[in-house]
């Protein structure tokens, strides 16, 4: 049995090593462009900033793919012939296979400003890409990093820690509305900017402006749609020398186009429960449509996710019989200094265009920010059925929750300190009223031993 | 991005360029001469510190103190970076700095109270024990028996290696540029596992052939000389070559702990209390974004990472607990605990249903 597999990031090579467990004899190849080794793309950052060597974010030791027999193929698969069972390479190279998993992630979105094309122009998502802005990123140089999620934010600090001047543009009116309220957003920005960073928020790239030469110029900003920051002049000309767009990511499917495999509008791979494709054909990690727990179908472009689809989609391959489902959401992230940690549902309260969503009016929340420093709780409590506005990030209605009793915690938004989202999970799971919760609150605190105990502030509200 | 580490790998220095090999040479070059020659009394007494152990202990305090300072800046944002080391500088100041030179000024026997047998191999000599008054035998012999193994076994090891010791205190305050040069090899943990263990079983047999010498020496001259043999060979190869010369010579090269990783027989001896005791650091289960600082900012070489991936506890000998693999995490997977390992912490989630 040939096992082949596209994409050696951490979901084709989770898949991998769950193969050889389980098989082996099996022979496995793992095919990628972009690295001989795997390494763990969430650390790019901490490369660009000299912080630790490329080889430091390879999880395993380089003698792992000789000891499992992992065969490599370090070349770019241009298409798939999912009938003849085959696969062609850039090169011209075709190779068969009995199993394949599709395990591609995502590239960076596309710039779509008018004159963004050309030098100057950025994204952080790809080794190529990090070695690219390791090259141009030159203390003193003036850069724009556009986009208001996480990877935007971790480029910008680490632009700024080179000692490049940062402006970092966010189209809505607050920073990463997908996960944050406003006064979290607020929050975030007031420490970015306290360390030196020029955000600009509710603000749209209107255009790139190019010197005669082709030359980066800079940007014309002008007013998002239902701007709360309305510009001085209407627009504004920032002027730089790197553009960085970190305006999401998609699929990496482009060369399925004539594969025959279904995909979902935005470019994922329809997927069943099982993670499979096609006959011989699954596909997992970044690239795949599947399930959410709140029924709406879509990609999940997290590492744990990724891992965990690897796995399965193994055992699937090995007709194991296996389904991925999702438990209950959480994830953590750090915007400069500040640790974040979500558990549950967290409803999102501002559209991409800066509509304002209604999370409905059986849910409400309890948030307290301790005075004088940037650190944040927020607990979100609800007394319906599964609210409609908690599951506007799918833009589907899930499947119909038991009724929850009144004031039940459904979801935790901690800023600053860190927290154990087992526990906090386990009391979502186990429908905990919100007086439950705040009596211990502390004992969910993950922060380093000999910190200060959380406290409920003097006036936080009532529960 | 951890504040302070910023472009590590990109100084010299600190990737073992050639100023690192210089820097290095220059330290084993000190050592030698300190220990193995006069070269440094001269200086010493004009610098009217007596003798060459008493300008080695200024210097040694004072890169202590600097280094703290440094690091502080570097990491004095968490509280618990802060705590510790400002207790470990406190300790080498007065402990092993102050108080056995103002002994040494009333005349009495100066004696170390931060330094416990096995590492300080001589404070169970029946000579030394001797001429020490006898509440210092008390608190000496009570502290290696009875007071290391039980706080060990409740604290880890850490409340010795990384709150007290000198060497651990040197090591994470003006050591703190070179702790990501510990070699996390497979093979490097397999050599550890051989050479630290057979050094306290040296460190054991020779306080036993001393104690023994004590006892039958008069009667067997043989012996006697043996013994001697056996007392001096180790005070110059264990005691100063592998502890000084190599433990501090080797920062730019091979990291900070180097002697204790490799050699300290009471690092030894609390790794194996430890690895049955309560101490461990709690891996936040999922969390893990496989990012390495962890493990690249474990100064003892373990492979921190690898446990957090596998949502497994570290419970290892060799940690330190000096904390940094948990203040380098930017996902805060990583807490150094005190737990009984009875406990489960939380009930474990399933993220996703899988029929295996
Ligand atoms: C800067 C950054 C920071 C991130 N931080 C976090 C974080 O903190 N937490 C978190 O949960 N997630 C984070 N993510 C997301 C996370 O990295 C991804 O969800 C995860 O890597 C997806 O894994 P994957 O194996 O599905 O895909 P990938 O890691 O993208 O691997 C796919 C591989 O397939 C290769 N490939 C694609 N097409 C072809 C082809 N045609 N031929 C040959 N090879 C091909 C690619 O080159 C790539 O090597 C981050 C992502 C980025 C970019
Ligand atoms: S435990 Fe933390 S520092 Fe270590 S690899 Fe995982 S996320 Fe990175």
């Amino acid at each position: 049995m040939h096992h082949v597999i596209v994409g050696n990031g951490v979901c084709g090579m989770e898949a991998a090593l769950a193969l050889r467990r389980k098989d082996g004899e099996a022979r496995i190849t793992l095919v990628s462009d972009e690295h001989d080794h795997f390494y763990s793309r969430t650390a790019l950052m901490y490369v660009f900033a000299g912080q630790m060597r490329l080889q430091d974010t390879e999880p395993y030791d380089r003698g792992l793919y000789e000891r499992l027999r992992f065969e490599r193929v370090r070349e770019r698969v241009a298409e798939l012939a999912a009938q003849g069972k085959s696969l062609r390479f850039e090169g011209g190279r075709t190779i068969g296979y009995d199993r394949l998993l599709l395990a591609v992630g995502s590239r960076a979105r596309p710039a779509p400003w008018p004159g963004a094309a050309g030098p100057g122009l950025h994204y952080f998502v790809t080794l190529r890409d990090l070695e690219g802005l390791d090259h141009e990123a030159k203390a003193g140089r003036r850069a724009v990093v556009v986009g208001g999620g996480l990877i935007g934010v971790e480029v910008a600090e680490i632009l700024l820690a080179r000692g490049l001047e940062v402006t970092f543009v966010v189209r809505e009116n607050w920073y990463f509305p997908l996960a944050l309220d406003e006064r979290e957003a607020l929050m975030v920005a007031e420490h970015l900017r306290a360390h030196g960073v020029d955000v600009r928020l509710g603000v749209n790239v209107e255009e790139v402006r190019r010197g005669p030469d082709g030359a980066l110029a800079g940007v014309r900003l002008g007013d998002a749609p239902r701007t709360q920051a309305a510009l001085a002049a209407g627009a504004a000309e920032v002027p730089c020398d790197l553009l960085v767009c970190a305006i999401g990511v998609v699929p990496n499917t482009g060369f399925l186009a004539t594969s025959g495999l279904r995909l979902a509008k935005g470019g994922a791979i329809e997927v069943d429960d099982a993670l499979r494709a096609a006959p011989d054909v699954w596909a997992a990690g970044d690239c795949a449509n599947v399930t959410w727990a709140d029924g709406s179908r879509r990609p999940e472009q997290l590492w744990y996710t990724a891992r965990d689809q690897g796995r399965v989609a193994a055992a699937s391959m090995l007709g194991d019989g296996a389904t991925y489902r999702r438990g209950t959401w959480y994830n953590s992230a750090k915007f400069f200094d500040l640790e974040y940690t979500t558990a549950g549902w967290v409803p999102v309260r501002l559209d991409w265009d800066n509509t304002p969503l209604d999370p409905g009016p059986d849910v409400s929340d309890w948030f307290q920010r301790s005075p004088g420093r940037f650190d944040s709780q927020r607990i979100i409590c609800s007394g319906g059925m599964n609210p409609p506005s908690l599951i506007k990030q799918g833009g589907l209605s899930g499947p119909p929750r038991p009724p929850l009793a009144a004031d039940r915690v459904i979801g935790f938004n901690m800023l600053g300190g860190r927290w154990n989202h087992e526990v906090l999970l386990d009391w979502i799971d186990s429908r905990r009223s919100l007086g439950f919760v705040l009596d211990r609150l502390a004992e969910a605190q993950f922060d380093e031993e000999l910190s200060p105990r959380w406290r409920r502030q003097p006036g936080s509200p009532p529960t | 991005m951890q504040a302070g580490l910023m472009d590590t790998y990109q100084r010299p220095l600190q990737k073992r360029g050639a100023v690192a090999w210089i820097f290095c040479a220059a330290l084993v070059a000190f050592y030698l001469l300190i220990y193995y020659t006069d070269a440094f009394e001269g200086p010493a007494r004009r610098l009217g510190l007596g003798d060459k152990w008493t300008l080695y202990g200024v210097l040694y305090t004072l890169a202590m103190v600097a280094g703290g300072i440094y690091f502080l800046r570097r990491h004095g944002n968490s509280r618990y970076q802060r705590i510790r080391t400002i207790t470990v500088v406190a300790v080498q100041v007065v402990l092993a700095f102050a108080l056995p030179i103002v002994m040494k000024v009333l005349g009495r026997q100066e004696y170390y109270f931060s330094y416990f047998w096995p590492l300080k191999i001589e404070y169970f000599y029946p000579s030394v024990i001797l001429q020490q008054p006898f509440l210092i035998v008390i608190y000496s012999f009570l502290g290696s028996l009875v007071a290391f193994p039980l706080v060990g076994y409740f604290l880890g090891k850490r409340f010795y290696c990384s709150w007290i010791c000198g060497c651990g205190g040197l090591a994470n305050t003006a050591g703190d540029p070179f702790r990501h040069l510990s070699d996390k090899s497979a093979g490097a943990w397999r050599f550890e596992k051989a050479s630290i263990y057979t050094v306290l079983g040296i460190a054991v047999i020779t306080t036993v052939i001393v104690g023994l010498n004590w006892a039958v020496g008069r009667q067997h001259a043989a012996f006697s000389s043996f013994a001697f043999g056996v007392q001096r060979w180790y005070g110059l190869v264990v005691g100063g070559f592998f502890s000084g010369v190599l433990g501090v010579g080797l920062y730019p090269l091979m990291g900070t702990r180097v002697w204790c990783r490799f050699a300290c027989p009471m690092a030894a001896v609390l790794g194996l209390v430890q690895k049955f005791g309560r101490f461990r650091i709690t891996v936040k289960k999922d969390m893990c974004i496989a990012c390495g600082n962890c493990s690249t900012y474990c100064e003892m070489g373990i492979d921190v990472r690898a446990y957090a991936m596998a949502n497994e506890h570290v419970k290892r000998a060799a940690c330190v607990g000096c904390g940094m693999c948990a203040h380098v995490c930017p996902r805060g997977v990583l807490k150094l605990e005190v737990k009984p390992d009875r406990f489960k912490g939380g009930t474990p989630i399933r993220v996703y249903a899988v029929d295996l």
